[in-house]
């Protein structure tokens, strides 16, 4: 019981960071604008931790918009710090269907609790590193800016084409008899 | 088993699909770098998912046990694939204790190897009577990513009885009649015996080893013992199932099949003939027997008894003939509360049976029930119904004893026995 309250709570700490980042950042006049939208991202952000499953993609998309509007704002200079939204994202999604997942009813082995946290981390870790390289390889000369929109354009497609196919791949389907 | 996706893809590729759209639009690198884990984490978790492939089994380690006893149902698990989380529910049937608690079910998230074997202990008290299944057993699978989930649902269906645990019983309700073959009981009749009886004049025949020869040399003339022979009896258990009365501690039909298990076994120590009637929604019945084989069978019939509600009416004469022997005695174990149990009895008396009614009192449990605002004056008048009830019973001839909670049955088989003597006696000469 105290493990899945801990997670909820690390979960909506995790979200809290996320949503209250990008007020530090925005000039006097749009701040209250943005924490209407950090509040908001904040409550689906505990509603999702908490019992609400469904709410796990609003949650994320309602964090991610408070980061979108800062750039936005911003100007030609790239925010180093990206990496670590993509890693608190990832962090407090994780965080919030391990909230769910554990049930009161259920006894967790530690070992199961040990393997659980050594995932967390290496995919906060390595999450990262990921969006890190992404910031390095943007930064890297090459070609126009028509160029890179085409890259853009395949690696997104390309990823999203990727995603759909595993996914329907590995579809709702029981196991024949025997 | 069976695979379903978690939320979490359709999240993390709706948030990733988002990102990357704003990247594009913005011109950015930022939203990317926010999408990137996201999408890599679907694509990876998804492609390394692999189908659990697990065995398992469940077996108990008795398949009989008393009321109070502690059984351990092993489960045992195979997996040829790593599992990251195996959740394990065992379900606790209502009338066994698991480790959470009553009829709670028990669980256990786990972590398994490829190859790796593991055997689970969960001990379970049993803590009613019963026919039980045990082995219903729920997994759910998660890969490492928690992506996927695998379910199945296994019903090994290891029988289980619990048996109700039986009372020392040193006195019984006797039989009026006895039958013809050599048992325990003393017979009314005369003949050969080994309890005195009387004595009368020497006829031819009768055996020189049985003449009384004090009364001989006293009368001159010879004269003979006479003895009552010991013989067997012909019980016949009639339990009442049409209604339960479960009050916070027991229930009137816990009740009475405990009673009506420690009654066979006390009857058939003494080499008795007992049988079964279980008459309720579900009629069933044994023939009576004698010998361990008789109450084991009698006892995984009782265990089978439950309350099956219907409204069709039921008597005696859907019995098969020879469940109801000629001059056996019919010891009944009812709450006297469906009108059809009670018409029953009433039609055994009328067809001259020798019944003794063990009346199971609902009145406490049902009192239980009511938490304490029942008006007085319902409750009386409900206890002068049944007790106008019993004595209709008894003008009949039938001894009927109220048993309530917290009496041992040997004291209400000695009320019954008292009461068929009285009743005995005030008919003269009995029956």
């Amino acid at each position: 019981m105290t493990g899945v309250v801990g997670c909820r709570l690390a979960a909506v700490a995790v979200a809290a960071a996320l949503a209250l980042a990008p007020l530090a950042q925005v000039p006097g006049p749009l701040r209250p604008a943005l924490g209407c939208l950090a509040a908001a991202a904040l409550l689906l952000a505990a509603g999702a931790a908490w019992r609400l499953g469904p709410l796990l993609a609003p949650a994320l998309l309602a964090l991610l918009a408070g980061h979108v509007v800062v750039l936005l704002l911003r100007d030609g200079r790239v925010d180093a710090a990206a990496p670590l939204v993509g890693a608190g994202l990832l962090l407090y999604a994780e965080l919030a269907c391990w909230a769910q997942e554990r049930r009161p009813a259920v006894r967790d082995e530690p070992e199961v609790t040990r393997a659980r946290v050594a995932v967390l981390a290496a995919s906060a870790a390595g999450a990262l590193g990921l969006g890190a390289a992404v910031l390095l390889a943007a930064g890297v000369p090459g070609g126009g800016g028509l160029t890179r929109l085409a890259v853009g354009v395949a690696a997104a497609t390309l990823t999203l084409g990727l995603v759909a196919t595993v996914a329907r791949r590995t579809a709702t389907r029981p196991r024949p008899p025997g | 088993m069976t695979r379903r996706p978690t939320r979490k893809i359709g999240a993390y590729a709706g948030v990733a699909a988002v990102a990357l759209l704003a990247g594009l639009a913005l011109g950015r690198p930022e939203p990317v770098a926010v999408a990137a884990p996201l999408a890599l984490l679907v694509v990876a978790g998804l492609a390394a998912a692999r189908d659990p492939e697990l065995e398992v089994d469940a077996t108990v380690d008795h398949d009989r046990a008393i009321v109070g006893d502690e059984v351990t149902v092993e489960l045992r698990l195979r997996a040829q694939v790593a599992v990251d989380r195996l959740e394990l529910l065992l379900v606790v049937p209502p009338g066994l204790e698991g480790p959470s608690g009553a009829a709670r079910p028990w669980a256990v998230a786990l972590r398994l190897g490829a190859g790796e074997e593991r055997t689970i202990p969960v001990t379970l008290t049993c803590r009613r009577w019963g026919a039980y299944r045990l082995g219903n057993v729920l997994l759910r699978a998660h890969d490492r990513f928690r992506l996927l989930t695998w379910e199945q649902q296994l019903d090994r269906r290891v029988p289980l009885k619990v048996f109700p645990e039986p009372q020392a019983l040193r006195a019984l309700v006797r039989p009026f009649e006895t039958q013809v073959s050599t048992g325990s009981q003393v017979s009314r009749h005369r003949g050969e015996g080994i309890e005195f009886a009387d004595i009368r004049p020497f006829l031819p025949g009768d055996r020189p080893r049985s003449i009384n020869w004090r009364a001989t040399a006293r009368r001159g003339t010879p004269w003979v013992n006479e003895r009552h022979p010991e013989r067997s009896t012909d019980v016949v258990l009639f339990l009442d199932s049409f209604v339960d009365v479960r009050g916070e501690r027991a229930s009137t039909l816990d009740l009475a099949v405990g009673a009506a298990a420690s009654l066979a076994a006390a009857y058939l120590r003494r080499r008795d003939r007992v049988g079964l009637v279980g008459f309720g929604g579900f009629v069933q019945w044994l023939r009576p027997g004698s010998g361990h084989a008789a109450l084991y069978r009698l006892l995984d019939t009782l265990m089978e008894t439950q309350v099956f509600a219907t409204v069709a009416w039921k008597g005696i004469r859907h019995l098969p003939p020879r469940t109801l022997p000629p001059k056996a005695l019919v010891v009944a174990l009812t709450p006297l509360l469906d009108e059809r149990a009670v018409a029953a009895l009433f039609d055994l008396l009328a067809r001259g049976y020798d019944l003794a009614v063990v009346e199971v009192s609902p009145l406490a449990a049902a009192a239980g029930d009511a938490g304490g605002w029942e008006p007085p004056l319902a409750r009386r008048l409900w206890a002068l119904e049944r007790e106008t009830l019993r004595h209709r019973y008894q003008r009949l001839g039938a001894a009927v004893v109220e048993w309530t909670e917290g009496v041992h049955l040997q004291q209400v088989l000695l009320e019954v026995e008292a009461s068929r003597r009285h009743a005995r006696l005030a008919t003269g000469a009995g029956r």
